[in-house]
C-alpha cells in the first residue's frame, strides 16, 4: 500500500455567506442568490453542488443552479422538503448561511462543445441543468443546436417562468415542455417527459444529452434516447444522494465503489451503467 | 512468515519488573493507552493510570483503536446563532503511546490512514494520529480471529516502533524502528541479546477456504449470490458489526442547539451502512433498502471497493463483528459460503 504524504486540511468549517436575493418560484421552491464574503474565491462548474449550513438545523447538499458565467455570486434553488430547507425558506435577503464547496464532478463542458446539446430535465432537475443551460447560452457560438426538454407534474410546478419565456423566444433554442397533468390554464403538451423525445430529430452522432430528474425518470429517459439510437457515450446524468460531508469520507453517498460527492454527481452514462446501485 | 523478520531485529529481555518500569517511563513522557480489563470477560483500550492494571495477555478488546483517532462523537464546530459566529475546536496534537496492540489492530490503523489521507486529507483524524507511537504484542488466536487467513499474522510488526513477545518471566522486546530504538536507549535497556532467536510459533490452520490474495477476485463474481439473502435472513440490522469494525469509519453529522437556544454545536457520530436509513435521500427514497443489499455493501467495502484502490483487504480478521454479532453471523462463514458459491459457478461453467 502506498504511503501518502499529505497536508492535512480543515474540511468541515463553512464560510459565512450572505443571501442577497430571495425569490419565491413555486409553492414549494425558492431561489436564493448567494454572495461569498470578500476574499473568498468561489469558482464552480455547472453540475457541482455546495453544502449549505443552517446552524442548528444541519447541512445539506444543494446543487448550484446558476452558470459560472453569471458572477459574482451564485444561485441555489431549494425545495422545501425537510427541517433544514423549511428553515431556509424562512430566511430573508441579508441573512447569513454557511457554505462549503463547491464539491463534486460537474458536466465536462469540453465534451459538449461543438455538438448539439440536448437537455432533459424532470421537475427540480431543471435547477442543476439551468447552470449548464445558461453556460451554453452565454457561450452560444461554442455549441451547435440547443434543445431543452422539460417536464413537471403540473403547471404550478414550473420552476423558472422568466428564463423559460426567454428560452422560448430565442430562435437559437428549441424548447419543449410538458406536464403530467394539465389544469384549466394549460394549453401545452400533456404527458410524461419521454413523450417529448420521439418527435425530436436528432443527429445522434453529434448530440450530447445532459439528463437530470427524479430517480424514477432516468430509466425511462435513457430507454427513450436509446430508442433513438443515441449512443451511451453521448449521455450524462446527475445523481441525487445524501452527500453529508462532500469530501469523500462519510460514506452516505456511496454507490458501489463510487462516492457521488467525488466522482459525481454528474456521471458519464457508460460509467454509471456499471454501477448496479445507481439507478 | 513475518516471524522471520523478528530474527533480524535487535531484541532485549525485560523481566516483569523492568516491563513495569518501562511502562512508567513511557507514562512519564506521554499518555499511555493500553488494554485493561472491562468487567469479567472483556478488555478495552484506555489511558493507563496504574501500570499494574495493564493486561498484555488478552484475546481482543471490545473496541478497536479507531476511537482514539475518530472519536465516537466529535464536535466539528460550535456556533452562536445570535452573534452569527462559527468556531472550530482546537484538536490537540499530542504524543501518545499505544502499548500492547495486536498486529491486526495496527494494520487497521494503517488502512484508516489511507482512507483519511486519500482525496481530501482530513485534519481531524491526521492531527490525532500524527504523534502516536505503537508498541505491539503477539497473541494467541482464539476461535474468532482469522487475521492470519488474511495475511496478517500475530508477529507482523508493520506500523510498530517496538514489539513484545511474552516469554517465561517476562518479555522479549524487539526494536522495530528508529523511534523504538531511541526509546530503548533513553530507557537504558542495556545491550541487545545476541543468542539466536528461538520462537515457538503455533501452527496456523487456515479456516478461509481460499488464499487471501484471491478473495478480491471472488468478489468479482458473487454480487448476485444467494448468500446475501441467506445472511440477511438471520441479520437483525443492528449495525454492531459496523461500530466494532476496526476499519469502518462512516459517520453522520448532526446539529445540536443548547437549551439557551442561542448556542450549539455540530457533531459527527459513528454511523453504519447496515442501518436502514444510511442510504436515504432528501425525498425519502432509500437506495439500499434491504438487509441483503446492505450486507453486500459492507463486505464489498472490506474485500473489493477499497481493495481495488489500495491492493489491501480492508478486513483485518479481528473477529469483533463475529464475536459480538447478536445473531451469531460470522465473517468467516459468509466468506466461505461466497467461495463455495463461486466454486459452484466455476464448475457449472466448466461443465458447459
Amino acid at each position: 500500500m502506498e504511503t501518502l504524504t499529505v497536508e492535512a486540511k480543515e474540511l468541515y468549517i463553512p464560510v459565512l455567506a450572505t443571501i442577497d436575493q430571495v425569490e419565491q418560484l413555486t409553492a414549494t421552491e425558492k431561489r436564493f442568490h448567494i454572495v461569498m464574503p470578500e476574499g473568498h474565491e468561489f469558482e464552480h462548474q455547472p453540475g457541482q453542488f455546495v453544502e449549505v449550513s443552517i446552524f442548528g438545523f444541519g447541512e445539506a447538499p444543494i446543487s448550484i443552479s446558476s452558470s459560472p458565467t453569471r458572477r459574482p455570486g451564485f444561485e441555489l434553488t431549494v425545495r422545501r422538503t425537510g427541517r433544514l430547507t423549511e428553515k431556509m425558506h424562512q430566511l430573508q435577503a441579508g441573512s447569513l448561511i454557511g457554505i462549503r464547496g463547491p464539491f463534486g464532478h460537474g458536466f465536462e463542458i469540453q465534451k459538449f462543445e461543438g455538438k448539439d446539446v440536448l437537455f432533459v430535465a424532470g421537475g427540480i432537475g431543471l435547477a442543476p441543468l439551468k447552470s449548464l443551460i445558461e453556460y451554453t447560452l452565454d457561450n452560444r457560438q461554442d455549441f451547435n443546436r440547443v434543445i431543452i426538454l422539460y417536464g413537471t407534474k403540473n403547471p404550478s410546478e414550473i420552476l423558472y417562468p422568466k428564463e423559460i419565456e426567454e428560452w422560448q423566444q430565442r430562435d437559437d433554442v428549441e424548447f419543449h415542455m410538458t406536464v403530467d397533468r394539465a389544469d384549466a390554464t394549460w394549453k401545452g403538451n400533456v404527458g410524461v417527459i419521454t413523450t417529448l423525445i420521439p418527435p425530436i430529430k436528432l443527429d445522434i452522432e453529434n448530440t450530447i444529452a445532459a439528463i437530470v430528474g427524479p430517480p424514477v425518470m432516468y430509466k425511462f429517459v435513457v430507454m427513450a434516447l436509446k430508442g433513438k439510437r443515441l449512443p451511451d457515450a453521448n449521455m450524462y446524468l446527475s445523481l441525487e444522494r445524501r452527500m453529508k460531508c462532500g469530501v469523500g469520507k462519510c460514506g452516505h453517498c456511496q454507490i458501489n465503489h463510487s462516492y457521488v460527492c467525488q466522482d459525481g454527481p454528474v456521471y458519464h452514462y457508460p460509467v454509471l451503467k456499471e454501477l448496479e446501485e445507481a439507478l | 512468515m513475518n516471524s522471520q523478520k523478528l530474527t533480524s531485529l535487535n531484541r532485549y529481555f525485560f523481566d516483569q519488573d523492568t516491563m513495569k518500569s518501562f511502562t512508567a517511563f513511557l507514562m512519564n513522557k506521554a499518555k499511555v493507552v493500553a488494554p485493561h480489563k472491562k468487567g469479567e470477560k472483556s478488555f478495552i483500550f484506555k489511558e493507563t493510570v496504574n501500570p499494574d492494571e495493564i493486561i498484555l495477555s488478552y484475546t481482543r478488546t471490545l473496541h478497536p483503536l479507531k476511537k482514539f483517532f475518530l472519536p465516537p462523537v466529535e464536535t466539528l464546530l460550535e456556533f452562536d446563532l445570535e452573534k452569527n459566529e462559527v468556531m472550530s475546536p482546537e484538536i490537540p496534537i499530542e504524543d501518545r503511546f499505544f502499548l500492547g496492540v495486536h498486529s491486526y489492530d495496527m494494520k487497521a490503523i494503517l488502512l484508516l490512514d489511507y482512507s483519511f489521507k486519500k482525496g481530501n486529507p482530513e485534519a481531524n483524524y491526521l492531527k490525532r494520529r500524527e504523534r502516536s507511537v505503537f508498541i505491539g504484542v503477539s497473541y494467541q488466536p482464539d476461535e474468532y480471529h482469522f487475521a492470519s487467513d488474511l495475511g496478517i499474522d500475530p508477529y507482523d510488526v508493520s506500523g510498530f516502533s517496538l514489539f513484545l513477545e511474552p516469554v517465561e518471566k517476562g518479555y522479549l522486546i524487539f526494536e522495530v524502528d528508529e523511534i523504538g530504538k531511541r526509546l530503548l536507549q533513553e530507557f537504558d535497556a542495556g545491550l541487545p541479546l545476541n543468542s539466536p532467536l528461538e520462537l515457538e510459533i503455533p501452527e496456523h490452520k487456515p479456516r478461509i477456504k481460499m488464499h487471501h490474495n484471491r478473495l478480491p477476485q471472488i468478489f468479482e463474481h458473487v454480487y448476485h449470490s444467494k448468500v446475501w439473502k441467506e445472511v440477511a435472513q438471520k441479520c437483525l440490522g443492528c449495525g454492531t458489526c459496523n461500530l466494532l469494525c476496526a476499519t469502518c469509519y462512516c459517520f453522520d453529522v448532526i446539529d445540536e442547539v443548547n437549551l439557551d437556544m442561542k448556542t450549539g454545536k455540530r457533531e459527527r457520530r459513528w454511523d453504519g451502512c447496515m442501518l436502514n436509513p444510511f442510504a436515504e435521500v432528501a425525498g425519502g427514497e432509500n437506495f439500499r433498502p434491504t438487509l441483503d443489499s446492505r450486507t453486500r455493501h459492507r463486505l464489498y467495502r472490506k474485500f473489493k471497493y477499497q481493495t481495488d484502490q489500495t491492493g489491501e483487504l480492508h478486513c483485518v480478521g479481528c473477529g469483533r463483528c463475529s464475536k459480538y454479532c447478536p445473531a451469531s453471523i460470522a465473517m468467516i462463514d459468509i466468506v466461505n459460503q461466497l467461495i463455495e458459491d463461486y466454486n459452484k459457478q466455476q464448475q457449472a461453467v466448466s461443465l458447459v
